[in-house]
């Protein structure tokens, strides 16, 4: 039955070619569709997460919802004996996050000001890195403020110059200080940029009574993909009162705009394949009406209906996996290529910076399971459009279909 | 004859019943597909540039030439109410309002969040773009301590209506001033840079907090239908820096010109599909009735009048299909116009990117007259090819040919 719907294929050239080239086409145009969609939306993720925010946050409960001081972590020591006993924990630190208004001789803003350990937090964020100008922080850099390249641009203040500060300390009496910026930093996240900046931990300590407090503790793992069970563990060895919340959670909103991005994508390239389903599904419809002769001989010589299914369905598997053979390498090669060199589209970021974008780059997802069950829906796709040419030929009684006109 | 050859095409176009029903279903459902997601992408541009007009900067703003680099009190526009009261003279302008924006924090006993308090006059606003329609909770009204709030600020805040807000800036003495303002309202404008940032309070309190002149302000936003404009107000205010809306936010004509690229490449791959499609319907078509041509040419009909028969069976393919997808489409566009494509389980996600859980249709003329179009053409091209055939036509072969 093989070989003979082999031989159909080869005679058969015309409907051959035209499913060869739309399963090829379809199979190729999915595969790297996917990887671009699924490539920014990891960048995107990645960004967010490498820039400031961590795989998972402790919180005391209540401070997310309705936030105070009074939800403010007062044993920090205790949560970190619990993640250095945690497995698959990368890093952690604890912040101390509080808004005031800094001031520079003329202009004024409104800002985060964070209370940091300058050496863990280099392994945490992209802090250290995205330095511009003057330094990095130390333990020992006293009231030295490192702050976004915006906010510096905003409050028109050079590395050396001196800024007020006013703020509630953790008490909620009133905290002022005179700060001096020894460094700013450029992320490229917009609203970070124009409203963070950082002071170490100790220093804050004494000006906000933040000893052994933090408003939260930021912790990265070793695989980003065992966050739910990570995020379990941790969890159970915490006080009642303090909750382990995954990035899923904090992130929600770009989670839920990333699902929003995807169905999108999928409703569109659902299109393309209801188009290509016809297509496939009239060509092989017309190839078996052609041969509805043929078939009533084959019946009378004894092959069954199930025969015929069966012939039928070799040839679209045999038609569908050689284009998937064909298609599935150069999707792959070009998902895999772009997720190393990703697509530059300048000014990309800057045009959407309100919506988080941060980088010019768009690189594709190079994901052997994505690509699996995206050629495994064109395989589908193609069994499913042999079904109504099935149907109408075994409608057919063995000699009707022999002397079929 | 015409009459002979119309229904001789009426009839072979519907010969084979479930091949060219199959035809007729793929472009029915095609188009149809195709007709509501660009409705449905189309719809959401159209909605977030009129969201934006309406919250901000309607068709044309002016702006003092620093302000939008460095927002601070002194560069706002001196003397605002003169030109304003100049340009709401003009027939062009439907519509004018001024606005005083600043910066600061805003901060409630618990949360903080940096923040704009925008000076606004509410009627104005109201005639200007429908401000009330924003309105997510609460009450449109300002009062005399009174604002509204963006729907985002709103959340980072955890502020209720009723709640109170304390905003913190410089004022023109250079000095650390706050107002507290009772939030009245929640509103939600789509305009993502408003709704995460904006607080809105009375114009004329807003100026006496931060010590200004009542005739100043950061922004006049002009509402008109003239192209024109823009530009005479560039020679009438050489010293403004008078913005249109594609200018102001380059984002939104990305995002149209992203839209209308995608929107094509989408159209010209299905028709390409579809062509293909036909293409393999007549062609067989004409190969099974080749002799029945032969005996018609051998009878006398000149190719001609073959080749109208059968670019007239096409037609008769392409044109059922394209008014059952077309009725089909019309139906689902018109559905997706009134109800929308209800999203409101990703409502966060789309909010952070200030657009409406419900995603209505927008419905151009245009789309309909481009699809019958390509559709007139794939139907009109898929019959060269077996027309060649029919060209090189030797009767007598082909009657004597088995079928």
């Amino acid at each position: 039955m093989f070989s003979l719907a082999l031989k159909n294929i080869v005679f058969y050239r015309g409907r051959s070619i035209t499913t060869l080239l739309l399963t090829f086409l379809s199979a190729l145009l999915f595969i790297v569709y996917v990887a671009m969609m699924d490539g920014s939306h990891h960048s995107m993720l990645k960004n967010a997460l490498e820039v400031y925010g961590g795989a998972i946050e402790i919180y005391k409960k209540g401070y997310r919802d309705v936030g105070g001081n009074q939800y403010l972590i007062r044993d920090v020591a205790k949560v970190e004996k619990v993640l250095n006993t945690t497995e698959g924990i990368t890093s952690f630190t604890s912040r101390y996050e509080t808004y005031g208004l800094l001031s520079s001789a003329e202009f004024s803003a409104a800002a985060m000001v964070v209370g940091i350990n300058p050496e863990k937090e280099r392994s945490m964020s992209k802090l250290s890195s995205t330095l511009v100008a003057g330094d990095y922080l130390s333990e020992n850099s006293g009231n030295c403020l490192y702050a976004g390249a915006d906010l510096v641009k905003k409050l028109q203040i050079k590395v050396g110059d001196e800024i007020s500060f006013i703020g509630s300390a953790s008490d909620n009496s009133f905290a002022a200080d005179l700060f001096k910026l020894c460094g700013v930093f450029k992320t490229g996240s917009f609203e970070f940029d124009a409203s963070a900046s950082f002071i170490t931990h100790s220093y804050f300590d004494e000006l906000m009574y933040t000893q052994n407090k933090a408003t939260y503790l930021t912790i990265k793992l070793d695989k980003l993909n065992m966050v739910d069970e990570i995020n379990k563990i941790i969890q159970s060895h915490l006080d009642e009162d303090l909750e382990s919340v995954s990035w899923k959670v904090l992130m929600k909103s770009m989670v839920e705009a990333m699902q929003v991005d995807s169905v999108f994508g999928y409703i569109s390239m659902s299109l393309f394949f209801v188009v290509i389903f016809f297509v496939i599904m009239i060509f092989g419809f017309i190839n078996v009406s052609s041969r509805i002769r043929e078939f009533g001989t084959l019946r009378s010589i004894g092959l069954s209906r199930g025969n015929v299914r069966k012939l039928l369905f070799y040839e679209i598997f045999i038609l569908s996996s050689l284009a998937i053979i064909a298609a599935t390498p150069i999707g792959a090669y070009i998902a895999y290529f772009f997720s190393v060199h990703p697509i530059v589209i300048q000014g990309i970021s800057e045009t959407y910076k309100e919506y988080g974008i941060v980088s010019d780059e768009i690189p594709f997802a190079f994901d052997l399971w994505t690509i699996s069950w995206n050629v495994a829906l064109i395989f589908i796709l193609n069994f499913l459009s042999i079904i109504y040419p099935i149907t109408y030929i075994n409608g057919f009684k063995p000699i009707e279909a022999s002397h079929h006109v | 004859m015409y009459k002979i050859i119309l229904k001789l095409a009426w009839n072979n176009a519907f010969l084979r019943l479930s091949r060219t029903l199959l035809v007729i279903l793929m472009i029915a459902v095609s188009m149809s597909m195709m007709l509501s997601i660009q409705g449905i992408y189309d719809g959401m541009t159209v909605s977030m540039i009129d969201k934006t007009k309406r919250s901000d900067c309607g068709e044309i703003s002016l702006y003092n030439p620093d302000y939008r680099l460095n927002k601070i009190l002194t560069n706002s526009i001196k003397g605002a109410d003169k030109i304003r009261a100049d340009i709401a003279s003009r027939k062009e302008v439907r519509a004018i309002v001024t606005r005083f924006n600043v910066e600061g924090l805003s901060a409630t006993a618990r949360k903080s969040s940096f923040s704009n308090i925008i000076g606004i006059n509410l009627q104005d606003e109201i005639d200007f773009g429908q401000f009330d329609a924003f309105l997510q909770k609460g009450e449109m009204i300002l009062g005399k301590r009174g604002g509204l709030i963006g729907s985002e600020l709103a959340k980072t805040l955890k502020i209720r209506i009723g709640s109170k807000v304390i905003f913190s800036t410089q004022d023109s003495s250079g000095e650390i001033n706050a107002i507290r303002v009772k939030i009245k309202g929640i509103v939600q404008t789509g305009n993502i840079g408003l709704d995460t940032t904006a607080l809105y309070i009375d114009g004329k309190r807003l100026h006496t907090f931060l010590g200004v002149q009542e005739s100043e302000a950061t922004q006049i936003a002009i509402r008109t239908d003239s192209p024109t404009l823009e530009q005479d107000l560039q020679e009438r205010y050489p010293k403004l820096d008078v913005k249109s809306l594609m200018e102001l936010y380059p984002m939104l004509q990305q995002m149209k010109d992203m839209m209308a690229i995608f929107n094509s490449i989408t159209f010209c791959i299905v028709m390409l599909v579809v062509f293909i499609g036909i293409l393999g319907v007549m062609y067989v078509s004409i190969l099974d009735r080749i002799r029945e041509f032969g005996i018609m040419r051998a009878l006398g009909m000149e190719y001609s009048t073959s080749r109208l028969q059968i670019y007239l069976e096409a037609l008769f393919v392409g044109l059922t299909g394209y008014a059952a997808g077309a009725v089909l489409g019309l139906g689902a566009l018109l559905y997706l116009q009134k109800y929308g494509l209800n999203l409101s389980r990703f409502a966060d996600g789309l909010a952070s990117f200030g657009m409406d859980t419900i995603l209505y249709a927008h419905i151009e003329p245009i789309y309909f007259i481009n699809t019958f179009l390509a559709i007139i053409a794939a139907s009109l091209i898929s019959v060269v090819l077996p027309l060649k055939k029919i060209k090189n036509l030797n009767p007598i072969d082909v009657i004597k040919a088995e079928t």
